[in-house]
């Protein structure tokens, strides 16, 4: 066991640790910090896979975007000085069904795939082949994925935006 | 560097480390006993009077009697805190502020990683910091802390997108994330740097400097948001909040807020100088150069980067002794009707004339 | 439209006038006073603390009598007509011991009204500003020049003086009235005996 399987290691063990507390943890809080270490666990998976452009995005869109918006979205709607924020547990045996279909599903996936084992290296760069596979082959998709975005950040500034007084 | 260390440990991950921890005690810790020291003499002088003169010649050891006094204080947790994340938002505000080093380099020889994403892990490893001024607001249990942090994130998210923009226009322009490789492109002399039009010749060059110069204020502005500085410190208005989410924290805590929040400005400020001023490169050749000492060039270059660094830090203290607080709805005005809307003409602007 | 440009423009400007002005003020020399080791000079008319020449000093309590806040303690002893005083440098002779001279400067509201009364200007206010300390006692200035065993014996001094005087002139007037007693008993004995004669002539008379 070399330097790099310590850190996958390591890295395994944040994300699968965190994931677990997001799911258990009664604290919306705590689940939503865990959920940032799931996130940065994750991250490091992809840099390991060699994959630094992917992690790096996972950080700016997950950790920057989404989850801060989490942050928000808990500490705004509640009441923010007590500890109370807590999540319960519902609908326990559909969600047991759902969850033991899904894991059965993965369960098979993981069993019957062909695992290929490449030994670890530092990773290559992978921002400049990305950038012109997205700005050639999958341009539509990705000016259609802009086009979604904006039409999205229009309906966000209007729905946020003060209805005029009809006075005057 | 990197090498220096591989052949003495032999082992890549290992050194890798030992590396990326370099500019922790060589730089960052330095820089903050001087930083502060600064500060509070620029301070001083800006306002006609003399400073800490006490502690050594010239009030010179002040810092190190502050962090003396910092090492002694009691750690106070209050006692209705979130304890588990109260101690752990100082250590996530560091990481990353400290992480944003990684990518910095600080002269030819040394860069913590050469990483091809460099400028695109900056940007988004300062999101960690939100997160942890979040999880320091929230886990205080104090209202002045909340409110900071709240205020906090949303300026930063909100800066975010300016900087942003400034920086891909330049990442355009040079068609490269990787800092390093930006700053061998402002190589040689003082007008290939980015600020005057980088490596570009002719009449594009000529058409590139005022946009230039117009990115590089909106870059300044908008870093200057990032790292909480005045005249965008509402998070910490001693006026209002205090000190914004590191109301409650004391002691070792708060000494290492202190240092992330120094990290930050010399991290954001070298960023700029290796954005548009051609980062560790000197304006005018190199005395190495100059008497064939292979050696010496690094050297130098770690000093240009120093000084060019410290020269936008101390732009910073300067802007901070000039203006007043910005009210919150003057700053979200500044940056999503005036920044933002500049930032993106700007950007389109050196699209085009990339093209030419 | 314009106006927005026009709103940039000015922010840029106005940051760039006041930096300017910041950084003049980088390099103008700094007004600060480095307190302790640098001291500015008092007006001439300071008031601060109180001072007490008691060379000068006659013990005529007017000071205290003029002090508002009743902050000037003075008990004075006279001198004997043997004790030689001296004089005060205006002139005045000195006839009372001063046993007792105190300022309780902590109470003292330095409005000066006791210095304008004395005779000789011998309490006056000084430019000594810096005299905290730590136990309010150490407040009180004593500037009596004797001792308190001296003042007590200056006091019993006096006080045997008096009595002596007292008894002096107890002695006088007992040897007055003595005199006087003497007198009278001796105009009585003449009286009487000038009675005897007359009565022997009397007696004589009746005898005959």
């Amino acid at each position: 066991m070399n330097l790099y399987d310590i850190i996958f290691y390591i890295f395994a063990a944040i994300t699968v640790v965190s994931g677990v507390i997001t799911v258990t943890s009664k604290n919306i809080i705590y689940a939503a910090f865990s959920l940032l270490f799931t996130f940065f666990g994750v991250a490091g998976m992809y840099v390991l896979l060699g994959a630094d452009f992917i992690s790096i995005v996972q950080i700016i869109v997950y950790v920057g975007g989404i989850l801060i918006l989490l942050l928000f979205g808990v500490m705004l709607t509640n009441k923010v000085t007590s500890t109370d924020i807590k999540s319960g547990s519902v609908n326990v045996l559909p969600a047991v069904i759902g969850v033991a279909l899904f894991a059965g599903a993965l369960i098979s996936i993981i069993i019957r795939t062909k695992w290929t084992e490449t030994p670890g290296e530092i990773p290559l760069s992978t921002a400049g082949t990305l950038g012109s596979v997205l700005l050639n082959e999958y341009v539509i998709i990705f000016e259609l994925l802009a086009v979604l975005l904006l039409i999205a950040l229009i309906g966000a500034a209007s729905i946020a935006r003060r209805t005029k007084e009809e006075t005057n | 560097m990197y090498d220096i260390i591989l052949d003495f440990t032999g082992n890549e991950i290992l050194s890798m480390f030992i590396s990326a921890a370099l500019p922790l005690f060589m730089f960052i810790l330095p820089f903050a006993l001087v930083a502060v020291l600064a500060e509070r003499k620029v301070s001083a002088f800006m306002q006609d009077r003399l400073g800490p003169t006490r502690v050594g010649p010239k009030g010179l050891l002040q810092t190190v009697a502050d962090i003396l006094k910092l090492f002694q204080k009691e750690d106070i947790v209050a006692s209705n805190a979130d304890k588990k994340l109260f101690n752990l938002a100082p250590i996530l505000v560091f990481a990353g502020s400290f992480a944003v080093f990684a990518a910095i380099p600080f002269s030819g020889a040394y860069i913590g990683t050469f990483a091809d994403v460099g400028i695109f892990f900056v940007v988004a490893i300062s999101s960690l910091v939100v997160a942890g001024i979040l999880m320091a607001g929230w886990a205080s249990n104090n209202k002045y802390s909340l409110l900071g942090a709240v205020r906090s994130a949303a300026q930063i998210i909100s800066y975010e997108i300016p900087t942003a923009l400034v920086i891909l226009s330049l990442v355009m322009l040079a068609g490269t994330l990787n800092l390093y490789e930006l700053t061998e492109m402002q190589t040689e002399y003082f007008w290939n740097w980015y600020i005057f039009g980088g490596p570009a010749t002719g009449i594009q060059k000529i058409l590139l400097i005022p946009f230039m110069i117009v990115g590089f204020i909106i870059l300044y502005i908008s870093t200057l948001a990032e790292v909480n500085r005045t005249p965008f410190d509402i998070p910490e208005a001693e006026s209002e909040l205090v000190a914004g989410y590191h109301t409650e924290y004391s002691g070792m805590k708060f000494a290492i807020f202190f240092l992330a929040e120094y990290a930050n400005m010399f991290a954001v400020s070298a960023i700029v100088a290796t954005l548009f001023f051609g980062g560790f490169q000197s304006p005018f050749g190199y005395l190495g150069d100059l008497f064939g000492v292979e050696w010496l060039i690094p050297i130098e270059q770690f000093g240009w980067f120093t000084v060019k660094g410290l020269f936008f830090v101390f732009v910073q203290m300067w802007l901070r002794w000039t203006l007043p607080r910005l009210r919150v709805d003057q700053l979200m005005t500044m940056c999503w009707k005036y920044m933002i809307p500049y930032a993106f003409v700007n950007l389109i602007i050196i699209g085009i004339i990339s093209l030419i | 439209m314009l106006n927005y440009f026009k709103n940039t423009w000015e922010g840029i400007y106005t940051v760039l006038v006041g930096m300017k002005i910041t950084f003049k003020h980088l390099f103008t020399p700094e007004v600060t006073i480095q307190y302790p080791e640098i001291k500015v000079p008092m007006e001439e008319r300071v008031r601060n603390r109180l001072y007490v020449n008691m060379d000068d000093c006659i013990g005529c309590d007017q000071c205290a009598r003029a002090c508002p806040v009743n902050c000037i303690e003075i008990d004075t002893v006279k001198a004997l007509p043997s004790d030689d005083l001296g004089k005060t440098s205006n002139g005045k002779k000195k006839a009372l011991w001063v046993t007792k001279f105190d300022i309780d400067i902590a109470k003292c509201c330095y409005c000066q009204l006791c210095v304008f009364p004395c005779p000789t200007d011998c309490i006056y206010m000084t430019d000594v500003y810096e005299f905290a300390e730590y136990d309010r006692n150490d407040l009180i200035y004593k500037f009596a020049t004797l001792t308190p065993e001296e003042g007590t014996e200056k006091k019993e001094a006096f006080d045997v003086f008096q009595a002596e005087k007292e008894a002096q002139k107890k002695a006088a007037a007992e040897a007055k009235a003595k005199a006087a007693a003497e007198k009278k008993a001796a105009e009585e004995a003449e009286a009487a005996k000038k009675a005897d004669e007359e009565k022997k002539d009397d007696s004589k008379k009746d005898e005959e």
